[in-house]
């Protein structure tokens, strides 16, 4: 008796659900060029972002040369007021002074440039 | 080629290789469930589409997100339904401060149905659900989606999912009543 009346309950739920189906079918849509204008719209995406990089790269780089160029001239003549038995007695007591040096304005100079690129 | 391949080998292409190609075929298999989706939710066919595509971006954006688990088209009529939703919130921040500026009049002359739009039963008994009921009834009903699916792409326990079907039948059997006495 039980098991009829959940059998009848289900076929009672499956003609609900048939209409309920039939009421909310929709012929399927034809394309159109629907999704040939999605892939345009994504390929045109694509290309942006993958200009978009070498772009602003080159842009901050053209921003940043004068400034860069004038910091390397301000710390060339920084240089050049270095004392130099200075850099003789660090030189004769560190071997690798100058690439130090050199490495330290390297560094900063990288620092700042890459600020400058975000900038 | 692209058309034997699965929905799954499709994705992997489309992720791995940038394969817009790949992509393509994904969107040619299942635009029609998704702008019909989105048809039944926005009741506006222009607004439908558009959105459509919007989706369609998204998914493109997202695409390493779907994990292979369940179906390609549960996975993307979510997308679809979270389109839809920021697009309401949207519109509704846009009617906000067109409010606060003294122009709702307007804005609702131009959201308004025109007048010699159709509309259809479906259209009617879609109006006594709420956006919810609406759109889980429709991936049910419309889309073939099983419980857990709409579960996946609504972020919603399965029972829940049941219980709001329930409802959404409960209150269209009641608009049928209501048409059966008006007629009778």
């Amino acid at each position: 008796m039980k098991s009829k009346i959940i059998n009848m309950a289900e076929k009672i739920k499956d003609a609900e659900d048939r209409l309920l189906e039939s009421l909310f079918e929709s012929p399927p849509l034809a394309d159109d060029g629907f999704s040939a204008a999605v892939v345009r719209k994504v390929n045109r995406q694509l290309w942006f972002r993958r200009l978009t990089l070498p772009v602003a790269t080159a842009i901050g780089a053209a921003i940043a040369f004068k400034p860069l160029a004038a910091l390397v001239h301000t710390l060339a003549n920084f240089s050049a007021l270095i004392p130099e038995d200075i850099v003789i007695g660090a030189t004769s007591s560190i071997p690798q002074f100058q690439t130090i040096v050199l490495g330290a304005i390297l560094l900063v100079v990288g620092l700042v440039s890459m600020r400058m690129l975000e900038h | 080629m692209l058309s034997s391949s699965t929905d799954n080998e499709l994705v992997a292409r489309a992720v791995s290789g940038q394969d817009t190609a790949a992509f393509g075929e994904l969107i040619r298999r299942h635009q029609s469930h998704v702008r019909n989706f989105l048809r039944k939710l926005a009741g506006d066919y222009t607004l439908a589409d558009d959105l459509a595509q919007d989706c369609f971006m998204h998914a493109w954006d997202k695409l390493q997100s779907y994990s292979g688990r369940g179906s390609f088209i549960g996975w993307l009529l979510k997308v679809a339904y979270t389109t839809f939703l920021q697009s309401k919130r949207k519109s509704k921040r846009y009617a906000e401060i067109l409010e606060s500026a003294g122009q709702v009049a307007d804005q609702e002359s131009r959201n308004a149905v025109q007048p010699n739009e159709e509309v259809s039963d479906l259209d009617k008994y879609l109006a006594v659900l709420t956006e919810e009921e609406r759109a889980i009834m429709v991936m049910s009903y419309a889309c073939g989606l099983s419980h857990r699916e709409i579960g996946d792409a609504t972020d919603m326990p399965v029972g829940t999912v049941k219980s709001v079907i329930f409802r959404g039948k409960e209150k269209i059997r009641n608009s049928f009543e209501i048409k059966d006495h008006q007629h009778g």
